[in-house]
């Protein structure tokens, strides 16, 4: 109330007509507004925009022509048994509703309404926003993210393959060499026919795992890697995106040191991505529980390679962890097999690389450094650019 | 003669090193090449099996350090990864004697 002001005006100053006009006209969102009987009495720009449809065409006119036909047989209804119980279903709270344009197409809206007692009665004001755009935006989301499970079950198919394989070979190795030596002790010792006859059997079964191994290792080994010229910078911009978007990242401080402008490195982009997305995981996985979320990423060139850390501070990796840290199936975190870091290292010696960790190297944690080695790509033979000369009838 | 054993996995290295024994062979195993530094240095007599796969100072290094000796002794490597891992690993610059695991006691007696 201002009876006070100075100036001794009896009305109180409002919006005035023209100041209106201008708001409604420069609002992004779509503005109507109708009376108790559902009739449009303003149409924004925005909204023209929207629907396809002038202010004047639509004046007057039932706000149904703005609504696909399931709603507009409803719409009546709806404002009648408002007007009738005051029981409120949209108005001041909004939802997600479909407009329907001109040329027949329906798109997705926020719709929130408001209600004003004027001299002329009740009026509904609503406020529509076009969710087309973040509509887009979520289907991508999705996408990235069925994108990133499928790999992930993909990768972890030939973990399992190859870690078994690489597991396995060793203690047969053992098995078969063992196996020879008490074959040459009984055959020097007890000239015994029968014992050096079950042994010479021991050893050829060995042997037959051994063989059963190297073919599930060649099933496995079948994908080689794509080498492609990579630039760093951009593929650490991605793995984040795919982590962050399939994580919950809250309360995480990431930083991403990788400069631009670092020589680009020869590698299968997946299969690093791969290894990248898996210790960024793990490092957001360390820091979930701890006071300080910290996690890192910095790149830099040395010698003849490239050094990718990824840092966290989530408390490191327990010295009694550390022999074994690279081995398969000897994971501390409950429901993983332990093949990530396993699988990771062979993607980066394939590469011929390597993958380290530093217990105490991070900020406060573990710190994980894939040594990679700048693209040459004018080596000769090994490109994967060369024409394949397979002709004819092949396996 | 000693047959020095450079194998990280214990499994495999006590083995080789009782099948050598019951061969004939003096042999002595080292769980990784730092370890194998600190030992006496092999003679030109003697010969290397070394695991490529070792944690730490790499096996292909180690490889590399024993052939830039003035009396090299004679090098036998061994690895569990496919022909194809090696070939991406190394190249052309691949060991002269390279064993594939498992070891058969044919193809290690071939060398020694």
């Amino acid at each position: 109330m201002r009876e006070d002001n100075s100036q001794g005006s009896p009305v109180p100053p409002s919006v005035s007509e023209a100041r209106l006009e201008s708001v409604l006209e420069t609002a992004v969102d779509g503005i109507v507004v109708m009376d108790d009987r559902a009739r449009i009495i303003l149409f924004n720009k925005a909204c023209e925009t929207l629907f396809g449809f002038s202010a004047e065409e639509v004046r007057g006119q039932n706000v149904k022509l703005l609504m696909p036909s399931d709603y507009a047989q409803a719409h009546d209804g709806y404002v009648r048994h408002y007007l009738d119980t005051g029981e409120k279903r949209i108005i001041g709270i909004g939802r997600e509703v479909r407009g329907r344009h001109r040329d027949g197409t329906e798109f997705p809206l926020e719709l929130s309404v408001g209600e004003a007692a004027t001299p002329e009665g009740r009026q509904f004001i609503g406020i529509l926003r076009d969710l087309r755009q973040r509509k887009v935006v979520e289907r991508r989301l999705a996408e990235v993210q069925g994108q990133l499970v499928s790999m992930t079950r993909i990768s972890a198919l030939d973990e399992l393959g190859a870690a078994i394989a690489h597991e396995l070979n060793q203690p047969l190795t053992a098995i078969m060499l063992y196996l020879q030596a008490a074959k040459r002790k009984v055959s020097d010792d007890h000239p015994d026919g029968k014992l050096v006859e079950i042994v010479d059997k021991g050893v050829r079964e060995a042997e037959r795992a051994s063989n059963i191994i190297q073919r599930m290792r060649r099933f496995v080994e079948k994908r080689d890697p794509e080498r492609r010229q990579v630039d760093i910078a951009q593929l650490v911009h991605e793995c984040l995106e795919l982590v962050t978007l399939g994580t919950d990242c809250s309360g995480i401080d990431i930083t991403n040191s990788v400069a631009d402008g670092l020589p680009p490195i020869s590698v299968d982009p997946v299969q690093v991505q791969q290894i990248l997305i898996n210790l960024v995981r793990n490092a957001l996985e360390a820091v979930r529980n701890t006071p300080v979320k910290r996690v890192g990423m910095s790149a830099a060139v040395l010698g003849d390679d490239m050094f990718i850390r990824i840092t966290d501070s989530g408390g490191g990796v327990p010295a009694e962890v550390v022999p074994t840290l690279f081995s398969a199936f000897s994971s501390v975190k409950k429901g993983g097999l332990g093949l990530g870091l396993t699988i990771s290292r062979s993607i980066a010696q394939n590469h011929g690389g390597d993958l380290a960790v530093e217990p105490n190297g991070g900020e406060g944690g573990a710190a994980f450094v894939l040594r990679l080695p700048l693209g040459r790509p004018a080596q000769n033979g090994a490109s994967a650019d060369t024409v394949p000369t397979m002709k004819g009838p092949t396996a | 003669m000693i047959i020095h054993i450079v194998e990280d996995d214990p499994g495999v290295g006590d083995s080789l090193g009782l099948l050598l024994d019951q061969i004939g062979h003096k042999s002595i195993i080292y769980p990784d090449a730092e370890s194998f530094f600190e030992s006496k240095p092999p003679r030109q007599e003697d010969t290397v099996i070394v695991d490529l796969g070792l944690p730490g100072v790499s096996g292909m290094q180690l490889i590399r350090w024993l052939d830039s000796m003035k009396r090299p002794p004679k090098v036998i490597a061994i690895t569990g990864q496919s022909s194809r891992a090696i070939a991406d690993l190394f190249g052309t610059n691949i060991p002269a004697i390279l064993l594939r695991k498992p070891l058969t006691e044919e193809a290690l007696v071939a060398h020694l």
